[in-house]
């Protein structure tokens, strides 16, 4: 269970350059750039919720957070009734991140690098290693299991991240744009492992994407992110009936982008 | 499953670093040629001139042009066991472009007739200050001309019936206090500086490797999202960049071993020593440096956004400590206690102690040592406290 609760973040950004003489007179104020302004979200147990928005929303920045990588300026995250800003150790160990960079160590295998992460989490070398055989099983890693990391596809590459992610068996899932890069095949696949963890192991997976068919075939709830803010949630259907749309496509451009258009 | 403790992180974290770092078989090759060469090449070279002036010595030749004009003089130069040769005709060209390794005695043509009549005839030595090898050869030449010069008044007073003893009023000997090990440091004060180089090239590497490098592969947000401290991972990863600093330098004082062998020149083997009560007095000084160039060259690295820009920054600091040996080596003899406590030049200090052969006391020890101590734990917490930030930048 993830509750994100009205959270903000901004960031200093490099002022613009001034002109002329006032450029070495006078010190350049602060710029800031607000990132995420009010995200909420609510993610329950064995459900998939999607976090969909356009590129530069702010999915990525509030995924971060949940993450404890940075404490937002405002509201409150909670993973299991666990505050992250409060005790990050306890709610990390709850959850399992493929963040925006998923980099692996190239010169150990995929089963080491797996090891490696089990054993920070607090598994036994032994527990690690029956995790990783059993992680290679459901996400069809076998193969590449024990090879170096350094000559894998994306998508060879993607599956060892997320693995390493699922290694300490956490009951909430995160996900950063997990198909990015990936092809037909292993995003189907993807879908397929990510489906079992919910319906069946009653995971909690929170997922960002901007792909608009793998929210309609995956997420039992999405939530829809535009200009760092949450603007609409509910079920794909009824999102569809809040927009007044039939292709969820347009549902969404209407609900991402509506104000905008208007104000125009 | 228990959250392991943070001691249980650190030794996680080192072992997976160490493994990471072993397997990098090209790095790893690239960092011990050169720590394993550094010393036996060095030696030999060094050796290698010493046994030049050594064998120049024992020949006992001296070059001189218009010989024939100075009968006496080739006399005198018999006596003393030098045997005279004649120099070539384009000596000057081929002193200036080293060619040529003596120093030339120019004899004029009027040398026997002025000296007969007293007036003082003139000689000239001919040498080439930089050319090394002519230039060492000029000191002999001198004093034997000197030498010639003594006997003649000494000759002359005799005639005369004064005693030569006149002409010496006061004795000189010389009475040298340095050790043969002390006599030797004279050539092996360069040695520490190239110990504390491959320190700094040890660390180095695995230094940028496991911050900024673990940044750019996009592995360090993924490795923060366990639950564990910060000061527990970046305790692991700077424990495995100070043993393979230590692992280099540990090569590099190795090599000093075998390289005495290689010494040709017997006065310098002799002088030269270097066991392992040398190794092990080079390994007590330097774990403290490995300890905190590692520590230092992560805080640098981990400020950057890229290798790159880690590696411009990370020169800097290795300048500072690679060339603080040549305070020493600039100011020979003129130590003061505070070296002791700047990094590096404190280490430097402290091996050329051992070279010299003196034992090293605690309190000589107890600064470099405390310094290195106080700046690796300011090290690592400061990237420690920086880590999370790294990554969002």
């Amino acid at each position: 269970m993830i509750t994100l609760d009205q959270i903000a973040k901004r960031f200093k950004a490099p002022a613009p350059k001034a002109q002329g003489l006032s450029a070495l007179l006078r010190k350049p104020a602060a710029h800031w750039v607000e990132a995420v302004k009010n995200v909420s979200l609510q993610a329950g147990n064995g459900r998939i919720t999607g976090l969909l928005g356009p590129n530069g929303a702010g999915k990525t920045t509030s995924l971060r957070m949940l993450a404890g990588l940075f404490q937002p300026d405002a509201g409150r995250i909670e993973v299991d009734g666990i505050d992250v800003q409060r005790e990050p150790q306890a709610a990390l160990a709850r959850m399992g991140i493929l963040g925006d960079a998923h980099g692996l160590y190239p010169r150990l295998t995929a089963r080491e690098n797996i090891v490696y992460f089990g054993r920070l989490q607090g598994l036994s070398r032994e527990q690690a290693e029956a995790r990783s055989e059993a992680l290679s099983e459901l996400l069809d890693l076998k193969k590449v299991i024990d090879r170096r990391a350094e000559g894998f596809s994306q998508g060879e590459r993607m599956k060892t991240a997320l693995a390493r992610a699922l290694v300490h068996d956490p009951a909430n899932i995160v996900l950063d744009e997990p198909t990015n890069g990936l092809d037909v095949l292993a995003t189907r696949s993807l879908r397929e492992a990510l489906r079992v963890l919910a319906r069946e192991q009653g995971k909690c997976i929170v997922f960002s994407t901007h792909i608009m068919q793998e929210v309609e075939y995956l997420c039992d709830e999405v939530v829809v992110v535009a200009r760092g803010a949450s603007v609409a949630r509910g079920t794909v259907d009824e999102l569809k009936q809040q927009a007044g749309c039939e292709r969820f496509e347009d549902a969404f451009v209407a609900l991402a982008f509506g104000n905008e258009r208007e104000a125009a | 499953m228990s959250t392991p403790s943070l001691m249980n992180h650190v030794v996680i974290v080192f072992l997976k670093e160490l493994v990471d770092a072993l397997r990098d078989r090209r790095t790893l090759l690239r960092l011990a040629v050169p720590a394993l060469l550094a010393g036996p090449l060095m030696l030999m070279l060094m050796s290698g001139l010493i046994a030049q002036f050594e064998t120049r010595a024992e020949q006992r030749e001296v070059l001189v042009q218009g010989m024939q004009h100075a009968p006496t003089l080739r006399n005198y130069f018999e006596r003393q066991n030098y045997t005279v040769k004649e120099a070539p005709a384009d000596y000057e060209v081929r002193l200036r472009d080293g060619k040529l390794a003596d120093p030339v005695l120019l004899v004029p043509a009027d040398f026997e007739d002025k000296l007969a009549r007293a007036e003082g005839p003139e000689l000239e030595l001919v040498t080439d200050s930089a050319n090394q090898r002519a230039n060492v050869g000029a000191g002999p030449i001198s004093r034997l001309v000197e030498g010639f010069g003594r006997e003649r008044a000494g000759l002359h007073l005799m005639l005369r019936g004064i005693s030569p003893e006149l002409l010496k009023p006061v004795d000189l000997n010389e009475r040298d206090l340095a050790s043969p090990g002390a006599r030797a440091s004279r050539i092996t004060v360069m040695i520490p500086m190239f110990v504390i180089m491959a320190v700094l090239y040890g660390c180095l590497t695995a230094a940028l490797d496991s911050t900024s490098g673990e940044r750019e592969r996009g592995s360090l947000e993924p490795l923060l999202m366990n639950p564990a401290k910060p000061l527990g991972i970046v305790s692991g990863k700077w424990l495995a960049v100070a043993l393979l600093g230590a692992g280099v330098a540990g090569l590099c004082s190795l090599s000093f071993m075998p390289a005495q062998l290689l010494l040709r020149s017997d006065a310098l083997a002799a002088m030269f020593r270097f066991g392992w009560g040398e190794v092990a007095s080079f390994a007590l000084i330097l774990l403290p440096l490995c300890a905190a160039l590692g520590a230092v060259l992560m805080a640098v690295a981990i400020r950057t956004k890229t290798f790159k820009e880690a590696q411009a920054s990370a020169t800097l600091a290795m300048t500072l400590v690679g060339l603080a040996p040549m305070v020493s080596i600039m100011n020979p003899g003129g130590d003061a206690p505070w070296q002791l406590w700047i990094p590096g030049l404190g280490q430097n200090q402290l091996m050329l102690l051992v070279l010299k052969g003196e034992p090293i006391t605690l309190l000589q020890w107890g600064p470099a040592v405390l310094t290195a101590a106080v700046l690796t734990s300011a090290c690592l917490v400061y990237v420690a406290r920086h880590m999370r930030e790294a990554v969002s930048r």
